[in-house]
């Protein structure tokens, strides 16, 4: 008897004591098809609009379509799980499993595509900067074609790799590792360009000027100008960080320690954290697209049906 | 044993979510005896690191831009300044091939940045057309974040000026002329390539664009015309 008690009593322990947070489904499908609407209309708007045909927005598309991509297997596979619980569909049917396999390889692909996407963008904007004479003969339009071709072939071979490996270590520490070398990379370019563009308005602050008022004003405005130049690094980056890291830790954790109970808590959170990863797909528009004057204006016209230019 | 199948099938349903959840469910349950810290102390420690980072690294950079407080006036810039100028641009000095270097981002871009250079040197030069000082501080914020890159307004600015740069090519041919003169006006006065050019060759050494392509750069001066 005391046997049996302390065995349902252990049992109800561990069922209640880090139990798996859910997330309502409701809300999974307002981030997912949220993300999707915007999303598709970054890449219908860089598509149609002409002079939007450059490489920075082409990068800018290329990010655009792969949280698509994720929003749409995030949402689709939401729906498979709801008619899963009501009973339509079978668990453990060969078509299930297959499709399940084929969202499975989206989402990796897109998470590895939106990745490469930044790293593409800050290197392109890098080039802005700094190489700014020769940004129309290093990054012409066929390059960019090609660098997209080769993140996009790379990214399904990778994804299907993935799916299919996914239960060995190696590939996870490689997802990890690919991460972690991104993140440092991503960052230290736009610290990098930070820095100099500093120094570059630093200098053209202390041109002469006729008073010390004159001065004054523009090393104020200098400050205020490199003010918001951090504030935006800080999102752009600090965005990238929150909603990619805890799910990348998930993914540490289930390597390193998958017993212990510490880790045990820290995995009950999983949905929330694909939670926090589709929600980038629906800040990154925010972030990258919509600070161009030019595609919000192509959006305006989108949305509102005014005459075409 | 319904009860473990429920749960197995909950699990399972998880593992659409996850392909290794279900794997660990096949041990033994996790024993949540005898924990000496809270909980969730990782999820806790993780967030907690997370804000820091952020919040660390917002301070930093704006550390950044406090402590760089531009420097005073020197002579031998001021001197430079003070050039006696003419409107047009004189061809010779390397000087000026490297103010045409360092302005060739800025041609394709919008008269508002001229205007900005133009008024800054007024005080010095006089014999150029110099824009109101209404005008020119606003837009010379603006011109500051084109030179700025990053600096100011972040990538809006960057983005901008690519976009621009493509805008402007249906144009070239109508607003050609009216360039033209403001861009050997501004040649003439703009000095900051100066600045530019000691800090990139000493820091940095690879950004050469300032100075090993004078024969190029002569030629896209005409690059909005070819457009």
């Amino acid at each position: 008897m005391n046997a049996t008690t302390a065995s349902t009593t252990a049992l109800m322990v561990n069922q209640s004591d880090c139990p798996e947070v859910e997330v309502p489904v409701p809300l999974f499908f307002t981030i997912g098809v949220v993300g999707l609407a915007e999303n598709f209309l970054v890449v219908v708007a860089v598509i149609c609009n002409r002079n939007l045909h450059s490489p920075m927005y082409c990068f800018i598309c290329s990010l655009a379509a792969f949280n698509t991509i994720a929003s749409l297997a995030k949402t689709w596979e939401n729906l498979m799980l709801v008619f899963a619980g009501v009973g339509q569909l079978d668990q453990r049917g060969s078509s299930e499993t297959k499709l399940d396999d084929v969202m499975d390889s989206l989402l990796c692909m897109s998470f590895v595509g939106s990745i490469f996407s930044f790293m593409a963008i800050a290197v392109d904007r890098y080039i802005t900067i700094f190489h700014a004479l020769r940004y129309h003969n290093i990054m012409t339009m066929r390059r960019t074609a090609a660098i997209l071709g080769v993140i996009w072939t790379t990214c399904g071979v990778l994804a299907m790799l993935m799916v299919r490996f996914f239960d060995t270590i190696f590939i996870m520490t490689c997802f990890i590792i690919f991460f972690l070398i991104s993140l440092v990379l991503i960052g230290c370019l736009y610290v990098y360009m930070f820095m100099l563009a500093r120094i570059h308005a630093r200098r053209i602050a202390a041109l002469p000027t006729s008073g010390s008022g004159r001065g004054r004003w523009r090393r104020q405005r200098w400050r205020g100008g490199t003010m918001r130049g951090a504030l935006t690094l800080t999102i752009l980056f600090g965005a990238f960080v929150v909603c990619w890291a805890p799910f990348f830790l998930h993914l540490i954790i289930i390597m390193v320690c998958p017993l212990n109970p510490y880790c045990e808590c820290y995995r009950s959170l999983f949905q929330l954290h694909v939670v926090l990863l589709m929600s980038h797909a629906l800040i990154d528009p925010a972030i990258y697209a919509f600070r161009s004057a030019e595609l919000r204006h192509t959006f305006r016209k989108m949305l509102l049906c005014s005459d075409w230019r | 044993m319904s009860d473990f199948h429920n749960q197995s099938q909950a699990s399972a349903r998880r593992s659409d979510y996850v392909w290794q959840y279900e794997y660990y469910d096949d041990e033994e349950p996790v024993s949540f005896e005898g924990l000496k810290a809270h909980r969730y102390s990782i999820v806790i420690g993780f967030w907690v690191g997370l804000a820091v980072f952020v919040i660390f690294m917002f301070f930093v950079l704006t550390l950044l831009t406090k402590t760089g407080a531009p420097h005073q006036e020197n002579p031998e810039h001021a001197e430079k300044h003070h050039r006696p100028g003419s409107c047009l641009a004189d061809n010779g000095s390397p000087q000026d091939e490297n103010e045409r270097a360092f302005s060739r981002p800025l041609l394709p871009e919008s008269r508002s940045f001229f205007h900005f250079y133009i008024s800054e040197e007024e005080q010095g030069q006089g014999k150029c057309k110099a824009e109101d000082q209404g005008g020119g501080a606003i837009q010379g914020q603006r011109a500051r974040n084109r030179l700025g890159g990053v600096s100011s307004s972040g990538m809006e600015e960057m983005e901008e000026e690519g976009e621009e740069s493509e805008e402007r090519q249906p144009l070239q041919g109508l607003v050609d002329e009216g360039k033209s003169d403001r861009e050997s006006a501004f040649l003439s006065h703009f000095n900051i390539p100066n600045f530019v050019n000691l800090e990139h060759s000493s820091t940095l050494g690879e950004d050469d664009l300032l100075l090993c392509e004078p024969s190029a750069m002569l030629g896209s001066q005409h690059w909005p015309l070819l457009m």
